[in-house]
């Protein structure tokens, strides 16, 4: 395992430090609209990151994964009109996502593959379902707006979202290097050898599900800020699911940098289509998807290195470091 | 309470069958899939929606009535899902359980976008058959009955299939174990093209039956399709009678919940029963959950 | 391989930066608005842009606004508040309009609202009317419609008037119909009159059978719906097929198109609505706008559609009065502005809520739509009670 100095002097953490930068000296060049979008690749960033915790690292592919972004929505928001200062309803929407998530992983990750997949999918309801249902804490179908004087600036929301981007690819390039991310990747390929060879199976897996429910839980407290409206629809919506799933699979699941570079190109088609073709949008995600699956399993990145035959939940050997 | 006399009752329950039936006939459908295949279809909604759809072109373009259009939208879904599981099902079929799943998820996204862009969200649906006859002083809506019927007409149709003909019997034989089946000489990869064929000219009956009952738009297979997982999971994956009891079941909880606590509920119970059946006992599924 | 995977990751981040083109609308004075053009909404969504592009045509008729040719930008929010936010987000810092109306439906111009409150934007609302849009302490939104509290009133009356005494209440569970509740809830206290069934329902449900057998052991004498188009039709027709009956059926927002009686045919006879505007009524202006509108799109205009209008004129006597574009100039005119447009009297209190504009009532009679209620604009006697399912 190459050493965290070794790594500080690689050429891709230059670059990861350059985006860094850029990302940071564009308020003073771009409008608002523009930061706004950035806002949002940010967010999709971090939401890629946490989905390829979960997913793309260890192996266990959730199809409901919106679900804590939704929670963290609500919780944020909830801070928010309780009247507490914005950047403690983030906390809070990450504090809301990670607590839940505890017991829902301990009895969600009994599942394989599959039935994993379709039970988040059906968290993800339940959690638009009790959105829309405990009206008296969430208003139910009508939604919370918050007014504008609750919220803070574009500026700190957009280093805000940054920040959180930034927190959860650190995060993810620091487990993949050290012996937690081994153990989920031998989980991944596995899990009843790694069981066997005295990897605590069920620790590592619960560890890894509550931190890829708390970076949502944060985002989606971001999220509601930026829009300043909440409902059960947007909140728990499907296309997030979808984007997540896509970013991180064609971008290259169980990579750094993957979740990155997908989460950049969904975003920038989604920019160019979603105002006047949503549904060519959402069209183009089910396609790529079907790509990544038929033919590209290691996503985009996999183009740049030798093994494009890699797939992302049942790898065979060991992948190098980005 | 007055919702308790038997009048009202007997009114939910037979709304519930008979909702029950169209949930059977879809359940069974995807069921058959995965008995046979190991795939879990998520597709399966959309080639219901394409029958509803197919119904509503046929019948404000050409005037159709919808129970003429089965005759010929069954077919031709026979032979698309026929077509379909060449071209690509089979691809993923030999792969884990999850490629099958993300390739048939985009595919069903494909679908959806689609058909939105065809259709546009707003609801449609088939105005025949409306009202209701009565028996015995008790209104049974007329749409719901004939839809019903059919339905369950179409299920028990499958299921003599499955159980009485050498075609079905071959089936049966792969859903079992495909290679045992290979050796005594049959072809599975036909028997996987006829399967995904049939369940989704059953999806697409299924589907035609939808359309005079319910308004839907392309957007409306996501609560189907988790309505079908309930109801395979809590029948049993693989088990085709199991689906159909499943399905009735879950028509009739529905209608009640629906009634005795609101409407919201109603339409959530599919939701909770799925997920609950699959947090608190996958165990009891026959140990399918975790394998 | 690094360094491509490298270049790829930062050809991506560039082309971020360099973007789309913008939209040069130099001359023109552009209104931005985004519309339910698909969705639940999607047809009174479509009056109300057809509304809006007979407005605009024929302001440009007589001239422009301020000597300036005016155009319309309009996205499709999908009837969803989310995506209506995020429309208006683009529309005034993206695309840079002059002038904003308001989407339709409360829920959608709640989330809209809080984006031009955000950026101190004036909004006229021409399909929103749920009180609690002005309750929010916000100064840049200005309603045309009635407010949905008072849309089911003179029914009520009407009603009271027949003796009756027990209500089924049913409402979508979003900001309008709960407003439509709530009105509908207080009044009926005031009246002395009972609701024995109450439920609330999803946005996006179309089975109302067991609520509709629930309703019956409760034998209402009459239903209200808090609903829009597609879940007046569905209800209506789950109502024959349940055989539920009482005699009075009120909807909101359904009845008043011409779909609702399209869809249901024979079986709309008797069901009672709200609306803002006829094209029967004797107002200047009314006739012919009614006329255009039936030429160019073929059927009498609603009053979604006259609302698009309304809002349109609204807009033009603010600019007119405010002299410019300048936002605080065209807010101070929006708040004074008392004039009456082909759709009706506006006139906002302090709130940017509307005190001036007259609610009336709607029945479908003999497969035609007639304004029964008040007495003075009716064009038809109301029909009473309503015809039991086997004697149609």
């Amino acid at each position: 395992m190459p050493s965290v100095a070794s790594r500080l002097r690689s050429s891709s953490a230059w670059a990861g430090a350059a985006l860094v930068a850029a990302s940071a000296l564009a308020p003073l060049v771009f409008n608002e609209y523009y930061q706004s979008f950035l806002l949002q690749v940010f967010i999709a960033i971090a939401l890629a990151q946490a989905w390829n915790l979960i997913s793309g690292m260890t192996g266990y592919v959730s199809f409901g994964h919106s679900a804590f972004f939704g929670l963290g929505a609500y919780g944020g928001a909830l801070f928010l009109t309780w009247g507490f200062p914005w950047w403690l309803a983030v906390f809070h929407g990450a504090v809301v996502a990670a607590i839940l998530s505890l017991p829902l992983g301990v009895l969600t990750l009994r599942l394989r593959g599959p039935y994993f997949a379709i039970a988040m999918l059906g968290l993800n309801e339940i959690g638009r379902i009790v959105a829309t249902l405990w009206v008296d804490l969430t208003n139910g179908g009508s939604g919370i707006t918050l007014s504008p004087s609750l919220l803070p600036s574009l500026g700190m929301q957009y280093f805000t979202s940054l920040a959180l981007a930034l927190g959860a690819t650190l995060l993810v390039a620091w487990i993949h290097g050290n012996r937690f991310g081994l153990e989920l990747r031998a989980i991944r390929e596995d899990e009843e050898a790694a069981e066997m060879v005295g990897v605590n199976t069920t620790l590592n897996k619960v560890i890894a599900f509550v931190l890829s429910a708390l970076i949502p839980g944060a985002m989606g407290a971001v999220y509601v800020m930026y829009t300043s409206f909440i409902n059960p629809g947007s909140a728990f919506a499907h296309t997030r699911n979808v984007e997540m799933i896509v970013m991180v699979l064609f971008g290259g699941s169980g990579t750094v940098w993957g979740p990155i570079v997908g989460a950049a190109i969904i975003m920038i088609l989604r920019e160019m289509l979603w105002a006047e073709f949503p549904e060519v949008h959402l069209a183009l995600l089910g396609v790529l998807l079907l790509v990544v699956v038929l033919y590209l399993p290691g996503g985009i990145v996999s183009l740049a290195r030798r093994d494009r035959r890699r797939r992302p939940d049942v790898a065979k050997a060991e992948e190098t470091p980005p | 309470m007055e919702l308790l006399e038997p009048d009202i009752l007997l009114q939910l329950l037979i709304g519930g069958l008979l909702a029950g039936a169209l949930y059977a006939l879809l359940a069974c459908g995807l069921n058959l899939i995965f008995g046979v295949m190991r795939v879990i279809n998520l597709t399966h909604a959309e080639l219901m929606l394409i029958g509803a759809f197919g119904s509503y072109v046929l019948y404000t373009a050409f005037g159709i009535h919808p129970l003429i259009s089965l005759f010929l939208i069954v077919p031709v879904m026979f032979v698309a899902g026929y077509y379909f599981q060449l071209v690509l099902v089979e691809r993923v079929v030999e792969r884990p359980m999850l490629d099958s799943l993300l390739a048939t998820y985009g595919v069903s996204i494909i679908l959806v976008n689609i058909g939105l862009l065809i259709f546009t969200a707003d609801f449609k649906s088939v105005p025949v058959l409306q009202g209701s006859f009565a028996i015995d002083d008790i209104p049974i809506s007329e749409p719901r009955a004939v839809a019903g019927l059919i339905s369950v007409a179409l299920t028990v149709g499958v299921y003599l299939f499955l159980e009485r003909t050498r075609l079905g019997k071959a089936v049966r034989a792969v859903s079992e174990h495909a290679q045992v089946a290979s050796i005594c000489g049959i072809d599975v990869r036909r028997i996987r093209m006829l399967t995904f064929g049939l369940a989704s000219a059953m999806a697409a009956a299924a589907g035609v039956m939808l359309s005079v009952i319910y308004s839907f738009w392309p957007g409306s297979g996501i609560d189907f399709i988790q309505k079908c997982f309930a109801i395979i999971i809590i029948g049993g994956m693989g088990n085709f009678v199991g689906a159909l009891y499943g399905g009735i079941l879950l028509g009739v909880v529905e209608s009640f919940v629906g009634a005795f606590v609101s409407t919201q509920w109603g339409e959530a119970m599919a939701y909770v029963l799925l997920v609950a059946v699959l947090l608190i006992r996958p165990t009891g599924l026959k140990g399918v959950a975790r394998a | 391989m690094k360094n491509r995977l490298l270049l790829s990751a930062l050809l991506s981040f560039l082309i971020t930066f360099i973007v789309a083109p913008v939209a040069s609308f130099a001359q023109d004075i552009v209104v931005g608005a985004s519309v339910a053009l698909t969705g639940k909404y999607a047809r009174t969504g479509q009056e109300q842009l057809q509304g809006f592009q007979m407005w605009v045509d024929d302001v440009n008729a007589r001239g422009g606004l301020l000597g300036r040719k005016v155009a319309l930008k309009y996205y499709d929010d999908e009837s969803k508040p989310e995506t209506g936010a995020k429309l208006y987000e683009k529309l005034i810092t993206d695309d840079k309009v002059d002038l904003l109306i308001g989407p339709y439906s409360s829920d959608v111009t709640m989330a809209a609202s809080t984006v031009a409150e955000k950026y101190n934007f004036p909004m006229v609302s021409s399909g929103a009317s749920a009180t609690q849009i002005w309750e929010r302490g916000y100064k840049n939104i200005f309603g045309l419609y009635t407010l949905a509290e008072n849309y089911m009133v003179q029914i009520l009356d009407f009603a009271k008037s027949k003796g009756l005494k027990k209500i089924a209440l049913i409402y979508e569970n979003t900001e309008f119909p709960r407003a439509i509740a709530s009105g509908v809830k207080s009044k009926a206290k005031q009246l002395g009159m009972n609701v024995v069934f109450e439920e609330e329902y999803g946005k996006a449900s179309t089975d109302f059978s067991s609520m509709i057998i629930k309703m019956k052991t409760k034998k209402p004498d009459m239903v209200i719906g808090g609903s829009y188009l597609p879940d007046s039709v569905a209800f209506m027709r789950q109502a024959k097929e349940n055989r539920l009956y009482a005699k009075i059926f009120a909807f909101a927002v359904g009845p008043a198109l011409p779909d609702f009686g399209k869809n249901l045919g024979l079986d709309a006879d008797g069901v009672m609505g709200n609306t803002m505007f006829e094209s029967t009524l004797k107002r200047p202006g009314v006739k012919e706008f009614a006329e255009k509108y039936k030429a160019k799109y073929g059927h009498e205009p609603g009053y979604h559609a006259a609302g698009g209008y309304g809002a349109g004129q609204v807009l033009e006597d603010a600019v007119k009065k405010a002299g410019s574009l300048d936002r605080d100039k065209l807010r101070a005119a929006l708040f004074s502005l008392d004039t009456t447009t082909t759709f009706g009297r506006f006139k906002v209190d302090a709130t940017g809520r509307q005190i001036g504009k007259r609610g009336y009532a709607v029945q479908w009679i003999n497969g035609n739509r007639e304004l029964i209620l008040p007495a003075d604009v009716a064009t038809a006697k109301p029909v009473y009670p309503f015809k039991d399912w086997n004697k149609r």
